[in-house]
């Protein structure tokens, strides 16, 4: 080529969009992001509801309840609600995460008072019809089956179950087991959304291009009326249990598979850490975050055993995970597991200089791409005010982060991550147990699918 | 609504065809190009090279180490990647607009210069990358090569969409590096290729700088051959059992649909998202809500230049339910609709819900370079992304009726039928 390889230009500085923040008079927050040319608006509710509140025989219902919201409410029909969602091209759902209900409105600037007056009846007023309940309870054990026969759902499973405590709720699946599922009748979702859900605590995130529109009086004007009287404290967040147990090898049977699923992981740090939240989304994206992190260099560039395998800190509410997983062929099951528990092992050596800066630039510099939607901005306002972080957590971690060093990475690493790993594997067994045994890795035992 | 995203258009003289769209709201641009090769170019035997051939993209040119593409633009803020589809092959990176030459310079070199770094060592490597692609996405899920056996069911055998883009292992086993020059040869070089500027430059700046890398590199490529002629839909249904380890009966119903972009494909997507697109589509209603003999339904168009596009409507059916009967009842509702037509309540949703998506979709600037692109290679029409609203509300329910009526009566469609192994064998 006649033209030499250019120089880089700086790039320009930047910080997370500042929103307009606004206190409801039913106690809902409001945080309203101004972005010209998001045409559409993106809303966000996220509602404390910790995933501890379910009775143990019943768990799920946080998620059945969750789902069944825009399926008709007081006024209107699960049919009429859906045609008063669809004529204005508004797309609304709802789902748990392991601390709060979080409720997703995207629409047409134009449409937007319509849409939260339909949002507000969504969580202020569902039928919970008797037919709607008992198909929300179908399809989710249906759903439940599914996952067992995806290979990373079941390994995820294993992995909770082998990790946390087994008392703790952590260690069952977020949308319940199908016994659970199925026991839950119309009454319980009814008394578990009276008993749980309120403004008082939850807060209202609106991204998009907001010109012309009085976000303020359109949200009080329908979220603002939601009242629950008597409403229950919020439950303060607590630490799930690790299980005295976890550092062991459980191996899932599934005879005849061409691949093998890992997922390895041990405790991690949630963002609220005294060493900083950024020292760990570095050490995610130098460990397994990319094609050129530490694990595809080997295992995909070098080796051809994987399509990608994925390393990741995890944050909870409080506490959290650092999970590696992906799958690789049968036939290398063994020796890839090998060169993946050395690597995760060796992280805690630390990294070099130029690594550090390479993580460092990337998470930095594509900040302004990753968060320039109404959606992105959202979705990140939502998470930090449920985690009960300020909206500028996102521009002050950033700043932590140009400042990282390898002693800081180290030191974060070695904070959580021990050389203990809980470590699944789903496949035909068959073909490898042995192997993985004769890696001394401590107790294995293999269960059925 | 009426959009004006800025377009601006120039083709370089050795063919390449140049559009840069200014958006200054973030600092960053969007470098996306699309190559006119995709699975549908594919001779019989050589299935899955242009889906191979991506991969080596990444694998060092000239001027460039295996790897130095993703580490070279990541170091700077890029966020990079490459897909390939049955029409095109698509390389992108969004970087800070201070690392758009540095993006510029490696894509060239790579797009003129990819074959100096090609060996039996990096080919054998992504072949292995590749295979573990195919296991994980088809071979390991169950279902998972749902779409493999819906393309082959629906395209008469020797068609350009018979056979998926992830190919044959047997052919890919044996490609040599002779053939990897040979497929660099004949489809890549400016004259088949479209490069977008999407994000915080100028017209001036953005077209000096792509004159200033690619400026300089031959038109080398053959320019594939244009597409066949209209494939008319099935006049009989086709069915495919496959027998099972999956959790429930799952039943794929496709059809042959008219080519993108034409009003009728627009009109076609409209049925689909009537029947099983929306909350309110008339098999949601009728097998998920009131019967409750299906948990899940799914309709989407899919948009091909080839001779025909694609229309696919999959069915969970819920696990007591006779799949014969609620294939028959889905087939009641694709008679009542062509027969009848759409209600007024549907075409403002489906026009209202079409609107939505596509402003969430030009919402990312990625997304937009990505569909003027498309719009330009495949349509010769980089304005698309302003004028498609326009297309979408000049639909008439009276073209929704006659689409419906002449692409997906019962009798258009083919049934890929997934069923759990115990009741297939009885």
């Amino acid at each position: 080529m006649s033209v030499a390889r250019p120089d880089i230009a700086p790039a320009e500085p930047w910080t997370f969009p500042v929103p307009q923040e606004t206190v409801l008079d039913n106690g809902i927050r409001l945080l309203a992001f101004d972005i010209p040319g998001q045409y559409v608006v993106s809303v966000r509710v996220g509602v404390p509801t910790p995933l501890t509140a379910e009775p143990r025989h019943l768990e799920g219902i946080a998620t059945v309840m969750s789902r069944l919201l825009d399926e008709g409410t007081e006024r209107h029909s699960p049919d009429e609600f859906a045609e008063l969602l669809e004529r204005k091209g508004i797309g609304l759902g709802a789902g748990m995460t392991e601390s709060a209900l979080v409720a997703e409105l995207d629409v047409a600037a134009r449409h937007l008072g319509d849409a939260l007056d339909l949002l507000r009846q969504m969580l202020a007023e569902p039928a919970f019809a008797e037919a709607e309940v008992r198909r929300a309870v179908a399809t989710r054990q249906a759903e439940i089956e599914q996952e067992r026969a995806s290979a990373p759902h079941r390994a995820g499973r294993e992995f909770i179950a082998t990790f946390y405590d087994p008392a703790d709720r952590a260690s069952r699946p977020t949308g319940g087991t199908a016994q659970t599922v199925g026991a839950i009748t119309r009454e319980d979702v009814v008394a578990f959304h009276r008993g749980n859900l309120g403004p008082g605590g939850s807060t209202v995130v609106v991204a998009g291009d907001l010109s012309g529109l009085d976000v303020p009086t359109l949200v009080q004007q329908t979220l603002g009326s939601w009242s629950v009287p008597g409403q229950a404290p919020i439950v303060p967040p607590v630490a799930a249990r690790r299980s005295a147990t976890a550092a062991r090898t459980v191996l899932v049977d599934r005879p005849g598979s061409v691949q093998s699923e890992f997922a390895i992981g041990w405790s991690g740090p949630d963002r609220h850490t005294d060493l900083g939240w950024a020292a760990y989304q570095v050490l995610s994206f130098l460990i397994g975050g990319s094609p050129t992190a530490r694990i595809d260099t080997v295992l995909r560039e070098e080796r051809g055993y994987t399509y990608g395998i994925r390393s990741a800190f995890r944050p909870r509410r409080v506490g959290g995970t650092f999970l590696t997983s992906g799958s690789v062929r049968t036939e290398v099951t063994v020796e890839a597991l090998k060169l993946l528990l050395d690597i995760l092992d060796r992280a805690r050596e630390g990294f070099t200089e130029e690594e550090v800066r390479d993580g460092v630039d990337y998470l930095s510099k594509t900040a302004p791409g990753r968060y320039a939607t109404a959606d992105a901005v959202a979705g990140e306002a939502a998470t930090l005010a449920l985690d009960g972080l300020p909206p500028d957590f996102t521009t002050a971690n950033l700043q932590t982060m140009a400042r990282l060093t390898p002693a800081d990475l180290r030191t974060a690493i070695n904070a959580v991550v021990t050389g203990d790993w809980t470590l699944v594997v789903v496949g035909d067994t068959g073909a490898w147990a042995d192997g993985i045994r004769d890696l001394g890795r401590g107790e294995v035992t293999v269960v059925p699918n | 609504m009426p959009l004006d995203y800025p377009i601006h258009d120039r083709h370089l003289p050795n063919g390449l065809r140049v559009v840069v769209s200014p958006d200054h709201s973030v600092p960053n641009v969007t470098v996306n190009l699309w190559v006119g090769v995709g699975s549908r170019h594919e001779d019989a035997g050589r299935t899955g090279f242009a889906h191979l051939f991506e991969h080596l993209m990444f694998q060092g040119s000239r001027h460039v180490a295996s790897g130095e593409h993703f580490a070279a633009l990541m170091a700077e803020g890029g966020r990079l990647n490459a897909t390939t589809w049955f029409d095109r092959t698509n390389y992108f990176e969004t970087v800070p607009k201070g690392a758009m030459d540095l993006a510029l310079w490696l894509e060239a070199d790579r797009h003129g210069h990819l074959l100096d770094a090609v060996n039996q060592k990096n080919l054998d490597n992504q072949r292995d990358v590749v295979k573990e692609e195919k296991r994980q996405r088809y071979d390991n899920a169950p279902y998972g090569t749902a779409l493999l056996e819906v393309y082959a069911a629906i395209f008469p055998d020797g068609h350009p969409y018979h056979h998926p883009t992830i190919g044959s292992m047997a052919d890919l086993d044996a490609a040599s590096v002779a053939d990897v020059h040979d497929f660099f040869k004949r489809y890549y070089g400016p004259n088949n290729s479209v490069l977008t500027l999407c994000g915080d430059v100028t017209p001036q700046d953005g077209f000096a700088a792509v004159e200033r890398y690619f400026g300089d590199l031959p038109a080398s490529a053959q320019v594939p051959r244009g597409p066949g002629p209209l494939l008319p839909a099935l006049s009989s249904p086709v069915r495919v059992d496959v027998a099972g380890d999956v959790p429930n009966d799952r039943l794929h119903l496709a059809f042959r649909l008219p080519v993108d972009p034409t009003p009728d494909f627009v009109a076609a997507g409209f049925a689909l998202d009537i029947l099983g697109g929306l909350s309110i589509a008339r098999l949601t209603k009728r097998l998920v809500r009131d019967e409750q003999v299906v948990h899940h339904v799914d309709a989407h168009a899919m948009g091909f230049v080839d001779g025909s596009s694609l229309g696919l409507v999959s069915l969970d059916v819920a696990g007591d339910a006779d799949t014969d009967v609620v294939e028959g009842r889905a087939m009641e509702e694709l008679e009542r609709f062509a027969d009848a037509g759409p209600t007024a309540v549907e075409m403002e949703a489906v026009m209202a819900q079409s609107e939505r998506s596509w402003l969430s979709a030009l919402a990312s600037q990625e997304e937009r370079a990505d569909l003027i692109s498309h719009s330009t290679l495949l349509h010769d029409d980089p304005g698309f992304v302003n004028t498609y609203l326009d297309r979408l509300a000049s639909v008439t329910p009276e073209q929704v009726t006659e689409v419906a009526r002449r692409w997906l009566r019962p009798a258009n469609r083919a049934t890929v039928a997934f069923l759990r192994a115990e009741q297939a064998a009885a």
